[in-house]
């Protein structure tokens, strides 16, 4: 059931650099330019309900610091980005590679992710509302046979959600909700007292096989519909479901990021991962289709 | 792959005499196991005379694999064990986190107090089982993990037996989405959320029994799990909070309901040092809580020296839920087909209240707020069904609920009059929780052995052991 007309690689890069999603794709935003490009696809729905029916592994990796850096979109270009808040890796700048990440720190819970995962700084009237922490949710994409799901390339970088959206982005890639509740919102919604807001961004679950990157850092990876990988995109890759958790309940008046409008919702993710581990939690856990950690949005005080 | 043992390693563990020796063996996770890589030969174990010297501790026989004979590493000897087979480790401390994807092993230390999973601070599990059916692990301590210590996960049978957990980053022994088994002689200490902990089954057929869980977060937790659930046997003190079973639709398979108390001490859980969750904050300086759960038993109980309450029959609030709280006509619903229905966004906070508990027979003392307590937050208390009859007590609140809610009888009075107000909890200020890694926590001492754990037999991992719960009396109160 997917909507893409067969095409070939080459044109199908030629289509995703220009406009970022190809005809047919299920999107439900308008194209872009290369610059605020999004990845093809997007998933069937948002990713929300009780955990514990879907094969994952979890993350969980409290704030590490905060910098207008972005190795991804400005490598070697410090101070150049908007204002990022990293998990993870402790060491992340804009001269940081996937090497450099091996043989650094990390906030995670599980030591061996040594990845960095970044979003958006957000702010209310300039006051920056640095994060608590975050929460990676990695899980076969909806319907994609478990076992086919391979573990990230050595490498890989992805961004989800579009920084340059102009209006809103589809809710099963960017949205809002509070704590760990199934509230998907295009904005952030009044939380209730000790129960922070939260962004979820998803990540593509398709690879092309054969490239890390790409020139918008989109055009490698995709999303599945209907459990398949479109076409060009041979291999399922986990769906990193990333959720960082800021310090706000109630109201939400003057809240924007900084990437711009509480529309520009985005993460973005570098394999630096100890490679093995990712491996054997991809092969024990979702290839053995089980469980094997929840977050609850329960906190240790 | 089948086989794994070469004539030569074979011959070797026929010599083993020294099977508890005090070596201790430092297994690094990652190092590739050079048993494993010269034992392909194929030796048929078929053929093999399993006569031993009368002293031998080890019995070479066919499907028995020692660490560190055969395999230098616990994982190394799982790797290559098949269905049935036993894998028998000798004293030392093993730094590996082992996981296990084959149906029907058993794991056994040859001393629970000498045969350490250490896992340093950094490794996840001690022993994970992932979807492999029958796996028993006994005997053994598993210590200083980023996670649990012993985590059984989407299998059809399990047993943890004379099993250690200490100072572990999540649970000490956790059971996930699981059913059929048995948890028994466990010591679990030092952990954030429960020593011990089943959730997320229904009817989950399996047994707590002879559990010590203290200075955890909580004693035991048991998330939307239920049905044939005993724990009995077992005392749960120092925690912050005691037993606590919850409902939840952060996970499936909601409610909490059917899980049978018996026969446990359950005492001075104030403990305000532990590492600790938000729940265990919230739910401090209670004995047995049931936290939003429905139709359980719990009778028997030795119960006393809790700041609040001894047994309290309290709702759980969830703020930001996952699904809108089932009606009672799907309180018998299997685990599995509950899985299938479509949760659906109930707009704002659920509220799930404990009903239909009964409390009967429990011996209460010195729970500072109430020796009982049933409360809502803003449902009428008088509807939700529990009652209790026999128990031996000094307060309840609201006041005289053996009147007001007796079993099988027909109750009377004013459910204002004492009423609780629990809702109180919420604007508390709760001692902070402490890091589980530095965590001040009672040294470990010795525990008790499995008995001739050398020479016994397989036992298997098959279902929940017989419990006769008639039997069980209320536990006289330690010296």
């Amino acid at each position: 059931m997917l909507g893409y007309r067969t095409v070939t690689l080459a044109a199908m890069a030629t289509v995703l650099a220009i406009a970022g999603c190809s005809d047919g794709a299920p999107v439900g935003h308008e194209m872009h330019v290369h610059t605020n490009a999004t990845s093809l696809g997007q998933p069937d729905r948002p990713i929300a309900g009780p955990q514990g029916g879907t094969p994952q592994f979890i993350v969980e990796c409290p704030h590490s610091h905060s910098a207008s850096d972005d190795p991804i979109v400005y490598p070697g270009q410090p101070g150049k980005s908007h204002l990022h808040e990293f998990f993870g890796n402790t060491d992340v700048d804009a001269f940081s590679t996937v090497e450099s990440l091996l043989s650094s720190g990390t906030t995670c819970d599980q030591p061996l992710d040594t990845a960095a995962y970044w979003a958006p700084a957000l702010m209310r009237s300039g006051e920056v509302l640095t994060p608590v922490k975050s929460t990676a949710y990695y899980r076969p994409g909806e319907g994609v046979p478990a076992a086919s799901v391979q573990p990230f390339p050595v490498g890989l970088v992805m961004i989800a959600g579009n920084s340059g959206a102009t209006g809103e982005q589809p809710l099963s890639i960017v949205a809002w909700g509070c704590g760990a509740g199934i509230e998907r919102a295009v904005l952030p919604p009044e939380c209730a007292d000790g129960r922070d807001l939260r962004l979820m961004v998803t990540f593509p679950d398709c690879w092309d096989g054969t490239n890390v990157d790409s020139n918008d850092h989109h055009a490698h990876v995709a999303y599945s519909s209907g459990g398949a990988c479109p076409t060009g995109f041979p291999v399922p890759i986990p769906q990193l479901q990333f959720s960082v958790e800021y310090p706000v309940s109630g109201s939400t008046a003057g809240l924007v990021l900084a990437s711009g409008g509480l529309t520009t919702g985005h993460a973005d993710f570098m394999n630096g991962w100890d490679q093995a581990k990712l491996t054997s939690e991809v092969e024990l856990c979702l290839h053995r289709e089980v469980v094997c950690g929840v977050a609850s949005g329960r906190a240790t005080g | 792959m089948q086989r794994r043992i070469s004539g030569a390693l074979l011959a070797a563990s026929l010599l083993i005499v020294a099977a508890c020796g005090s070596e201790r063996v430092a297994n690094d996770t990652t190092a590739t196991s050079a048993a494993a890589q010269t034992t392909a030969s194929g030796a048929t174990m078929a053929a093999i005379d399993t006569t031993v010297a009368a002293d031998t501790t080890v019995a070479a026989v066919e499907g028995t694999i020692t660490v560190p004979d055969d395999y230098p590493t616990i994982q190394g000897a799982v790797d290559a064990a098949v269905p049935g087979d036993l894998i028998l480790v000798k004293p030392g401390t093993y730094n590996e986190a082992v996981n296990v994807t084959t149906d029907d092993i058993t794991i056994r230390g040859l001393d629970r107090n000498a045969v350490i999973l250490d896992g340093e601070l950094a490794l996840d599990h001690g022993i994970r089982i992932l979807g492999a059916k029958g796996v028993a692990v006994e005997n053994m301590t598993a210590m200083n993990y980023t996670r649990n210590g012993f985590f059984w996960t989407g299998v059809d049978g399990f047993r943890g037996s004379y099993l250690t957990a200490y100072r572990t980053g999540d649970y000490g022994v956790y059971v996930f989405d699981s059913m059929n088994g048995d948890l028994e002689h466990i010591y679990a200490a030092g952990s954030p959320d429960a020593g011990v902990y089943i959730g997320e089954c229904f009817p989950c057929n399996s047994v707590i029994d002879d559990v010590v869980s203290e200075h955890n977060g909580l004693g035991y937790s048991g998330t939307n799990s239920g049905g044939n659930l005993l724990i009995v046997n077992s005392t749960f003190r120092f925690n912050r909070a005691g037993v606590v079973p919850n409902s939840g639709s952060y996970e499936l398979c909601y409610p909490e309901r059917q899980t049978t108390i018996v026969g446990n001490t359950v005492h001075s859980n104030n403990q305000a040092d532990t590492p600790a969750i938000d729940v265990a904050l919230l739910a401090m300086g209670n004995g047995i809580l049931i936290a939003g759960g429905v139709l359980n038993d719990i009778e028997r109980n030795l119960v006393y020296d809790h700041d609040k309450s001894g047994i309290g029959l309290v709702p759980f609030l969830e703020d930001d839920p996952n699904d809108a709280v089932p009606s009672p006509d799907t309180w018998e619903t299997t685990c599995e087909d509950s899985k299938a229905t479509t949760p659906v966004d109930p707009g704002g906070a659920i509220l799930w209240d404990s009903m239909q508990n009964r409390v009967i027979g429990n011996v209460l003392s010195d729970n500072r707020e109430a020796d009982l307590i049933v409360a809502s937050a803003g449902t009428d208390v008088s509807t939700l069904g529990h009652c209790f009859a026999g128990n031996t007590f000094t307060t309840t609140a609201p006041n005289n609920l053996e009147t007001l809610a007796p079993c099988d009888a027909t109750g009377s009075g004013d459910w204002k009059d004492g009423e609780y107000n629990v809702a109180a909890w919420l604007g508390e200020t709760h001692p902070p929780s402490v890091e589980w890694q530095t965590a001040d926590l009672p040294t470990l001492g010795p525990q008790a052995d499995m008995p001739d754990a050398a020479t016994a037999p397989v036992r298997g991992a098959t279902g929940p052991k017989a419990i006769d719960l008639d039997a069980i009396v209320v536990p006289s109160k330690p010296a």
